[in-house]
């Protein structure tokens, strides 16, 4: 399992990953949710060892072993879809395949079943001998995840995966990831979106500035830190807006006042939390 | 290994894929060995200044004489060494005509009634047109040293005398012989004679009645060895530098490319070590370069008629020739960090050193402080070992030198550079 304990990781004066830890659960869609800069991507390249920490260590553990990142066998059990896509465009997608799968020690018919599974997973078959350059971006988005599970690793990582990508890209890499899920893979998931974070994460960490904000399952998340929902209704006065823990109650106070046309409720979610913890949303 | 192998394929193949790489790589280079092969297959060139290294194996007054004349009439950069080094510095092409008065020289400067003087020239082929020159500068010498002669009365008169000597002693009087010592005191007074008639406008300089001043034997070094060389010899043995020039270059970009792609991150990620993925860049341009350069000359064997002195050593120079480029291509990726910092700092570098090292002009044009600069050139070694293998005829011990000075800077540039190698990918 990753474990992060106490981990800093600086920038010059910048602490882009302030004393982080976490511990990964078996099965488990971990999302880091936090804007631009918060220090996802850091802390990904910590939990690769593409980095080295400053402070505190990151570490493979559980009952069996206890291993260092850059462990060898370690790297054969972790596969990274990095933020940024990172594929050799002048190659087939499938040759990207069966290169990254032969740089895990796949060989022979093993190596093309993968090739297939995974073209398969990214829903490439077709293309799989068209080089990269020719994708569209939802197409070579899709091939960097494949890329990362070539060699059947218990943990994927998936740094911000739906960048850049349309609504109808982006759902089919949520099913991808919970495909993932259901096969029994360990996912860190890193965004800034907190409706993917909500779909997909068992747990979410939420990371403002390097810092650790709260890190719990979303509806204990809401509990704890969304506070009351809005609900907003509709008058002959025209629109309101207002603050509630009890929705019901308050439709009923409203509606013995002046009738109700119509009533929408908006329950607190990510966003809320997310600013109550804050101070600022999560989008600029 | 095969993780290695698997690497190496991969660069390899994206290098082939990528048709502006591929055209630098062999394209390019090959299309400069034919149009400067055809060039200079027709053109004679002009120097200001030919090296020839001079060997006097009279060690007269006469042809010291002469030397001296030499060295003041200009055009010929005259270097004097021993009999053996100087032929072996022509077969190795560090100079292009080797002059060796030969015995006798100076008695026949000073007696021109009965000997020529006679010099043997032993040249490199490639070099006919700096040949030819070096032929004109001794014919105009020697004539210059007959015309002082026919000028001066006192000396025609002495030598006169010692022929009249010699005649009188090793012949039995007869009215042949009498005619003879007759025929011979009139000539001193020729020059007078043609004075006195008016002619000497016609005849100016007139050698006439003597012949030509000058005896000339040219041998060709190589042709002692072998068939003619054609001029595309040298210009295919370019062509292979500028092949390594151009793998070495695109190679240190695709280590850059990785770097800015992010493919480098994957690499990092997955289960093989730093070394690893040196070794296996490295492969790849060995690969890569081997393959070009044994392709070139592949072309040239088979299309224009270039023929190896030794198949062996071309292996052999072909070999440490990539070995050396590949250890470039590792310090060039150091230096240049993205794509266009990579190829404009390979290029960059590149192109001076070739200069210097006789990749574009022959280095024998080139005044000597350069010439000895050149030595620092990768480009001078490779190309020595190419031509000595090609055309030069060097025997292995010949080519171990240029060998041992390309695998030592490919060792030497390859660590520097594979220590130095950042390999953070932001
Ligand atoms: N190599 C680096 N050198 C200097 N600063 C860096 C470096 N990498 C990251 N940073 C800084 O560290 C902070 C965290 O960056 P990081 O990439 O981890 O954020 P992120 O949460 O992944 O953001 P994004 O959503 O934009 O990807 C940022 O302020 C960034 O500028
Ligand atoms: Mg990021």
């Amino acid at each position: 399992m990753l474990v992060f304990d106490h981990v800093s990781k600086c920038f010059g004066d910048l602490r882009a990953v302030d004393d982080l830890s976490f511990e990964l659960e078996a099965g488990e869609v971990f999302g880091l949710l936090g804007p631009n800069g918060a220090g996802k991507t850091t802390a990904i390249n910590m939990a690769v060892g593409l980095l080295e920490p400053d402070e505190g260590v990151v570490r493979f553990a559980d009952e069996a072993f206890d291993r260092d990142p850059r462990d060898a066998e370690n790297r054969r059990s972790l596969g990274l879809a990095p933020q940024s896509i990172a594929l050799y465009e002048q190659i087939s997608g499938a040759d990207n395949l069966r290169f990254f799968g032969r740089l895990h020690g796949l060989r022979g018919s093993d190596l093309e079943e993968r090739v297939a599974a995974c073209l398969d997973f990214a829903d490439l078959t077709d293309v799989g001998k068209k080089v990269v350059s020719k994708y569209s971006g939802g197409m070579q988005r899709r091939l960097n995840l494949a890329v990362a599970i070539i060699h059947d690793p218990e943990l994927v990582l998936l740094d911000e995966p739906t960048v850049g990508v349309d609504p109808q890209s982006r759902n089919a890499i949520f099913e991808r990831v919970e495909q993932l899920r259901d096969g029994g893979k360990q996912v860190v998931y890193t965004t800034h979106y907190m409706e993917e974070a909500q779909r997909l994460c068992d747990r979410v960490a939420i990371l403002d500035r390097g810092r650790l904000m709260a890190l719990d399952t979303v509806p204990a998340l809401i509990e704890a830190h969304g506070g009351p929902g809005n609900l907003v209704v509709r008058t002959g006065d025209g629109e309101s807006r207002h603050e509630t823990t009890d929705p019901l109650g308050t439709l009923a106070e409203l509606q013995a006042r002046q009738a109700v046309d119509h009533f929408q409720y908006l329950p607190p979610d990510l966003e809320t939390v997310f600013l109550n913890l804050t101070g600022r949303a999560l989008r600029d | 290994m095969n993780k290695i192998v698997a690497m190496a394929a991969k660069d390899i193949h994206i290098l082939f894929r990528d048709k502006l790489g591929f055209f630098f790589t062999i394209f390019f280079p090959l299309m400069m060995a034919i149009f400067f092969g055809a060039m200079f297959a027709g053109l004679s060139r002009g120097p200001a200044s030919i090296p020839i290294v001079l060997v006097d194996a009279d060690r007269t007054a006469g042809s010291a004489r002469f030397v001296e004349r030499l060295e003041t009439a200009g055009g010929l950069a005259i270097e004097r060494i021993p009999g053996d080094q100087a032929l072996e510095q022509v077969r190795r092409g560090q100079t292009a005509v080797l002059v060796t008065l030969r015995p006798g020289f100076g008695a026949a400067l000073d007696n021109p009634f009965v000997a020529t003087p006679e010099v043997e020239m032993s040249v490199d082929p490639t070099q006919f047109a700096a040949a030819g020159m070096v032929r004109g500068v001794l014919l105009e010498a020697a004539g210059a040293e007959l015309q002082a002669f026919m000028g001066d009365p006192s000396r025609m008169s002495a030598t006169n005398e010692q022929n009249r000597r010699l005649i009188e002693q090793v012949t039995p009087p007869s009215t042949a012989r009498d005619d003879l010592l007759t025929v011979l005191d009139q000539i001193p007074r020729i020059p007078a004679l043609i004075d006195e008639a008016g002619l000497g406008s016609v005849t100016a300089g007139a050698t006439g009645g003597f012949g030509p001043p000058l005896e000339i034997e040219q041998t060709q070094v190589q042709a002692q060895r072998r068939g003619p060389t054609n001029s595309y010899a040298t210009s295919f043995a370019q062509a292979m530098l500028w092949t390594l020039i151009g793998g070495s270059v695109s190679f240190s970009m695709s280590i850059a490319i990785e770097r800015s792609r992010g493919t480098l991150m994957r690499l990092l990620v997955a289960p093989i070590t730093a070394r690893q993925l040196l070794a296996a860049k490295g492969l790849a341009c060995l690969g890569a370069t081997l393959f070009t350069s044994s392709a070139l000359i592949t072309l040239g064997i088979t299309v224009f008629d270039v023929t190896p002195t030794s198949y062996p050593l071309l292996a052999l120079a072909l070999l440490c020739g990539s070995i050396c480029f590949c250890g470039i291509m590792m310090v060039l990726s150091v230096i240049g960090k993205t794509e266009q910092a990579a190829a404009g700092v390979g290029w960059g570098i590149a192109l001076p050193f070739t200069m210097l090292g006789g990749g574009m002009v022959p280095l024998f044009l080139m005044p000597e402080w350069m010439q000895t600069l050149g030595n620092i050139s990768p480009m001078k070694w490779t190309l020595m070992a190419y031509e000595g293998a090609i055309w030069r005829g060097f025997t292995l011990s010949e080519m171990l030198l240029p060998c041992a000075v390309l695998v030592a800077i490919g060792v030497v540039a390859f660590t520097l550079g594979a220590r130095n190698l950042r390999w953070e990918t932001g």
